[in-house]
């Protein structure tokens, strides 16, 4: 008996009678996080159009994790279940146009001490609807390459292209939310809420009703609509300052260690609230931290960052059903490989944190 | 609140009575130590046959056009030095050099252009507030957070709207401060401006007391100054600045 589930755009696939991997590769057996990372690289090995195979017994990965991945890059794909063993087949389709796509990006700072190489010769491609997650420790130039994608920085090499065109400053489809004390104090929080739409010359009546619909998604109670920032908790600026970015409705939302400087409470309670946000408004988000643990929890893809000079060192795909929770097992297995994996950066990371913790 | 305002008006009514028991003593001639009782009759006849009226009105028309002038001048070139690095380098040194000369300096310079007019007071109350007004707006545009102005660009502000949306907003507490500043020194300015020769404001009253041998109007006079430099200070700067540095979150 073949079970058979089809979850893709599989009009452009060939016939399943007709299915002729061009590899395969056996999946049973391995436990999250490896299989979709196994996928990921070796689909990256294939040529356009070829097709690959892969035998999977872990249920969220072949049915939850896989196709997300597949949809994500736009590559058609079929799930069969045999036996308890679930075939995946998934075509390589080279896409012309990513959402995002960082392209051989090298950034030089000329200082006092000489020249200094933030970012060396960085290549990232970024898909629509994809939450990515940049990890590394201070000074890797997760931030400066944040910067160069929000247009408020120009790389010293390369290019960055957003939605097929080449981003040459900033713009409103590439919105970032900052670390803090970034929402402007002389205006209330729904002018601030307001602002870009003002910028835009939004109709007030329009920017008024779109900045309490944000407001209200990103959970702030309406009695502080017309409070000033410096009543407002951490917290609830950062919410503010996720529906300040979200009302623009950026094509990619940036966010620059948005949740380091609050206490661990709120920050659990927000990154649960940013994954409900991105589930319902399908936004393409990168999120740029210097904890592990965090990146695990909210991205798709996971790219570790080292330093002198920066660069990507690895890429994870991170094989967690959704919604996640920070107290899950697998988020902490995951975190654990990852953190196992890149230990030299980690001793960095880790300092990093415990200056943070003894702040 | 009412108990602070009872010992204030303690504290007066005391000073003064300290002040008519020493003038009862005798001491000195009356056109060296004036009475209370004489300084108040001068306060009010002055404003009876409406001298001191005229002259404040005559001292307010212009400080009002000096120090409004002062404001224009003073915040277009302390915005454009904040945020321009070659003339903060170079015009921006100047400022900080000129800002040390009492501006009372200034006037043998008025004088020599203009002559004894108007135009000469006007040039010292000028020069006297423009340094505080030019130095308040460019330590607040120096001193906006960058990250107001990146996240604003992110938003899609560019150029005037940067300006005016986000970075004069940012400055505005150092602005005020610079305003307030600049105010106590025009002020001054034109009370010594106007001593110097028949000006008809204030500053003239004050020296007419002195040319007539007539303590009571020089004590009434400076009451009168006082009182206005004060009630401006109080009553306008110190009210907007607290209410801008609350809003903004400094207070």
């Amino acid at each position: 008996m073949i079970k058979e589930e089809r979850l893709g755009q599989s009009e452009e696939l060939i016939k399943l009678d007709e299915l002729k991997p061009h590899r395969v590769v056996d999946l049973r057996g391995a436990v999250c996080p490896h299989p979709l990372n196994v996928i990921r690289e070796t689909m990256r090995s294939l040529k356009d159009k070829e097709i690959l195979q892969a035998l999977c017994d872990h249920e969220p990965t072949a049915k939850e994790n896989a196709p997300r991945f597949c949809k994500r890059r736009g590559y058609p794909f079929w799930v069969i279940e045999k036996k308890g063993v679930w075939h995946i087949f998934i075509q390589k389709i080279e896409k012309s146009q990513p959402r995002l796509q960082v392209v051989n990006v090298s950034k030089v700072f000329k200082t006092n001490y000489g020249k200094v190489t933030a970012l060396d010769n960085i290549n990232l491609t970024i898909h629509e609807g994809e939450f990515v997650c940049i990890v590394g420790p201070s000074g890797c130039g997760k931030s400066t390459l944040l910067n160069l994608i929000a247009g408020l920085d120009k790389p010293t090499q390369g290019e960055i292209w957003s939605n097929g065109n080449r981003v040459t400053g900033p713009g409103s489809d590439r919105v970032v939310v900052f670390q803090e004390g970034a929402l402007f104090p002389w205006l209330t929080v729904i002018e601030n809420v307001e602002f870009g739409l003002k910028i835009l010359k939004v109709n007030p009546k329009i920017r008024r009703t779109l900045a309490v619909d944000y407001l209200k998604l990103v959970g702030l109670d309406e009695k502080f609509h017309n409070s000033f920032i410096h009543q407002l908790s951490g917290g609830m600026k950062q919410r503010v300052a996720i529906a300040r970015a979200l009302v623009m409705e950026p094509a990619i939302l940036l966010m620059d260690e948005p949740f380091a400087a609050l206490d661990v409470h709120t920050r659990e309670t927000l990154q649960q609230e940013l994954q409900n946000i991105w589930s319902e408004s399908h936004k393409t988000i990168v999120f740029v931290t210097h904890n592990v643990q965090e990146a695990v929890l909210l991205g798709d893809r996971v790219i570790v960052f080292a330093k002198n000079p920066g660069r990507i060192k690895a890429e994870y795909e991170i094989d967690i059903p959704r919604p996640r929770r920070a107290d899950a097992p697998e988020v902490f297995l995951n975190t654990k490989w990852i953190t196992d994996d890149i230990r030299e950066e980690m001793e960095e990371l880790e300092r990093k944190v415990e200056e943070v913790a003894y702040r | 609140m009412s108990r602070r305002l009872t010992r204030l008006i303690l504290f007066y009514l005391i000073l003064t009575g300290l002040w008519q028991g020493l003038y009862s003593l005798r001491l000195w001639p009356e056109y060296i130590f004036p009475s209370p009782v004489g300084v108040l009759k001068t306060l009010v006849a002055g404003f009876e046959d409406k001298t001191f009226i005229i002259g404040i009105l005559i001292s307010m028309k212009r400080i009002l056009i000096g120090y409004g002038l002062s404001i224009v001048v003073g915040l277009g070139i302390g915005l454009l030095i904040g945020r321009v690095k070659l003339l903060d380098e170079t015009f921006g040194s100047l400022v900080l050099g000129l800002q040390a000369l009492p501006s009372i300096c200034w006037l043998p310079l008025a004088l020599l252009w203009f002559g004894l007019s108007e135009s000469a007071i006007l040039l010292v109350v000028i020069l006297g507030s423009l340094f505080s007004i030019i130095i308040g707006a460019d330590t607040g545009v120096k001193n906006v957070p960058p990250i107001y102005i990146r996240a604003a660009r992110t938003m899609g502000a560019k150029g005037l709207q940067l300006y005016t949306k986000v970075i004069i907003p940012a400055a505005l507490p150092s602005i005020i401060s610079g305003f307030k500043q600049g105010w106590s020194f025009a002020w001054r300015s034109l009370m010594a401006a106007e001593l110097l020769y028949v000006s008809l404001g204030l500053g003239h009253l004050l020296m007419m007391g002195r040319e007539l041998n007539d303590m009571n109007q020089v004590i009434a006079v400076m009451i009168v100054i006082i009182v206005i430099g004060v009630v401006v200070d109080r009553l306008i700067f110190a009210k907007v600045e607290n209410k801008v540095r609350e809003r903004w979150g400094l207070a």
